[in-house]
């Protein structure tokens, strides 16, 4: 399929948006994304959008922290010997505590990593289609065409009562 | 009809843009009012470096004073930040969504705020960097063994928790608040939006992250107010040598983080015109688990009375008589009505659903919790275990105005707030909309 033609679509709301993209599946068009105001958990299932892979920065980030936590403690403690009694000087269970909150730190760490990388944030450019209505409470649809039936598919949306704008390759 | 039966998306957005609109004379009037208070804090915290730590009212046996007190209140006051914002989320409990941004606001100013104690307290603030793990030619490093540096820990990683968490969730508003803003305040949404668009594959990675965020900012509220009650428990003084007090201290925080969201709440739904977003149900049900906090509050205190009884241990049990008919009754009978009398009428619907009652009762639980950090500090070292060292504490004028001044710093950064940053959830609130939940239950 030719693919180097592109219609944005704008909808009022997210049943009309749900509307085109469940007919789209019989179409010879492909539907390149969606822009919504909320996270529309009907227009996730829709798209069949698979799980984030966001969680392995953060689990990665939690290891990271927790054995930064641990090895500070221990490092700190045996360059220093605060020796009480036949008290340990490398001491784990208050060492634990100092893991810990090095694990939540460097998870949360990760995760804002995560959501910068996979979310590919900042993206101050911006795409090259888009409708700052999306934002408040239309709905955005990003289709692509062969070459010659861009106006279908915008007469397409302008059916199912949304705003269409063609877009050259 | 429910009063937010009619809500749409444009309604949503309409009044929450609108409080961004530029603000009256009678705003900027209250500004320079807490710029005079926050001015007249400084003032006193200067006054306190420039002639030494004795210009504040700690002296043997109470070392600890005012100063540890803010400190204890703002880090509870910010529990209930992350407890609406975080611990809710998970429960997916909808009748947070018109409050949670306001909540978690809260959690950031008062933490940085119970941040700034810990550094006035210790007197010489110019060498506060001792307290982190540096390498250094003496070789002295933290003992990561203390409760205090646990804190330390707990403390910035709680702060740097909190804003990052605040701000993911902030990101669609502000593109939100982008697109409807012109000139420079543009500019500026512009760049703080990090140019979020709302595309599907964003969605995906957020809803996800925001989940983590919150699964990862559970356990670490319960951690920091935990270590907070270590910070007493750990060290072998009558009264707060406690195994109850990690438990206690983390249902205190989130019992005075609660009124203290109601006391914010009631005028910025009143001023900015939020009744049909923040609607009568959302306040019932934190005056509900004020409620339940409160009857925990009271059960703790409870505890710490009976073990000092069955104990028979004569220091724990003089000082707890002492505690409720001694030289601090006073302070300690406010923290008992405030904290677990008061808060009872809120099982009358008629009171929890009355605005003046609501708001009064809120103001008289953070009294109330501000007295129960003083008990606390103050009482159990003030009487300890030999009497020709026992004495009394109270604060000089100096601790009194860096109070007033903490105070005064936190509601100015909530007003400047409330003003420039969307001050309710859009994304969540349209989410609420859409899912066609009345967000009251």
């Amino acid at each position: 399929m030719v693919t180097d033609r592109r219609v944005f679509g704008v909808f009022p709301n997210e049943d009309k948006a749900m509307d085109v993209i469940q007919e789209m599946a019989g179409k010879p068009w492909r539907l390149e994304r969606v822009h919504s105001p909320f996270p529309s958990h009907r227009v996730a299932a829709a798209l069949k959008v698979k799980k984030s892979r966001v969680g392995y920065f953060t689990l990665a980030g939690g290891f990271l922290g927790f054995l930064s936590g641990i090895a500070l403690a221990i490092y700190t403690a045996v360059q220093w010997h605060l020796t009480i009694w036949g008290k340990p000087v490398v001491a784990w269970f208050p060492f634990i505590i100092v893991g810990f909150e090095f694990t939540i730190l460097f998870s949360v760490f990760g995760n804002v990593l995560g959501l910068l990388v996979l979310g590919d944030l900042p993206d101050y450019d911006g795409p090259e289609l888009y409708d700052p209505r999306c934002s408040g409470e239309h709905f955005g649809i990003l289709a692509a065409c062969p070459e010659g039936e861009q106006e279908g598919l915008a007469d397409f949306f302008r059916s199912k009562g949304g705003e269409a704008r063609v877009i050259s390759a | 009809m429910k009063e937010n039966a009619a809500l749409t998306y444009s309604e949503v957005d309409r009044t929450i843009l609108d409080t961004l609109s530029p603000p009256s004379g009678g705003y900027w009037l209250l500004i320079m009012l807490l710029v005079l208070g926050v001015l007249a804090g400084a003032a006193c915290w200067t006054y306190q470096i420039f002639v030494g730590i004795g210009a504040g009212g700690q002296n043997h046996p109470v070392m600890w004073g005012t100063y540890i007190i803010n400190f204890v209140f703002w880090v509870g006051i910010a529990h209930s930040g992350t407890l609406i914002s975080a611990i809710l989320y998970l429960f997916r409990a909808g009748w947070r969504n018109p409050i949670a941004r306001a909540a978690e606001t809260m959690t950031v100013f008062a933490v940085s705020i119970a941040g700034l104690f810990p550094f006035i307290h210790v007197g010489r603030v110019w060498v506060v960097y001792y307290m982190l793990p540096y390498p250094n030619q003496r070789n002295l490093w933290p003992n990561f063994q203390s409760p205090l540096v646990f804190d330390m820990v707990a403390i910035s990683t709680y702060l740097t928790v909190s804003v990052l968490f605040w701000y993911t969730g902030m990101v669609p508003d502000l593109a939100r608040a982008r697109e409807a803003a012109a000139g420079l305040r543009k500019k500026i949404y512009a760049i703080i939006s990090l140019g979020w668009t709302g595309k599907h594959e964003q969605w995906r990675h957020y809803g996800r992250g925001y989940l983590f965020f919150a699964a990862l900012a559970t356990p670490l509220v319960v951690s920091v107010h935990s270590v907070v009650s270590w910070d007493f428990a750990l060290s072998v003084v009558p009264s707060w040598h406690s195994t109850i007090f990690a438990p206690y201290f983390v249902a205190g925080a989130i019992h005075s983080g609660l009124a203290m969201v109601l006391t914010l709440l009631i005028p910025l739904r009143k001023i900015f015109h939020y009744e049909r977003i923040i609607t009568m149900d959302v306040l019932e049900n934190v005056a509900k688990t004020i409620v339940f906090t409160g009857l925990i509050v009271g059960y703790s205190y409870g505890v710490e009375h009976f073990l000092a009884w069955y104990s028979n241990n004569t220091i724990e049990k003089t000082t707890f008589f002492w505690r409720a008919f001694g030289h601090y009754r006073v302070e300690f009978w406010t923290m008992i009505v405030c904290n677990t009398v008061v808060p009872l009428f809120f099982f009358f619907k008629k009171i929890r659903t009355s605005i003046p009652w609501l708001f009064g009762i809120s103001i008289l639980i953070n009294i109330g919790m501000w007295y129960e950090r003083f008990v606390i500090v103050v009482t159990g070292v003030a009487h300890d275990y030999i009497p020709h060292a026992w004495g009394l504490y109270g604060p000089s004028g100096i601790e009194l105005g860096i109070l007033v001044g903490s105070f005064c710093l936190f509601f100015l950064f909530f007003l400047l707030f409330v003003k420039h940053l969307p001050s309710i959830s859009m994304t969540e609130m349209k989410e609420t909309v859409a899912a066609g939940e009345s967000h009251g239950h």
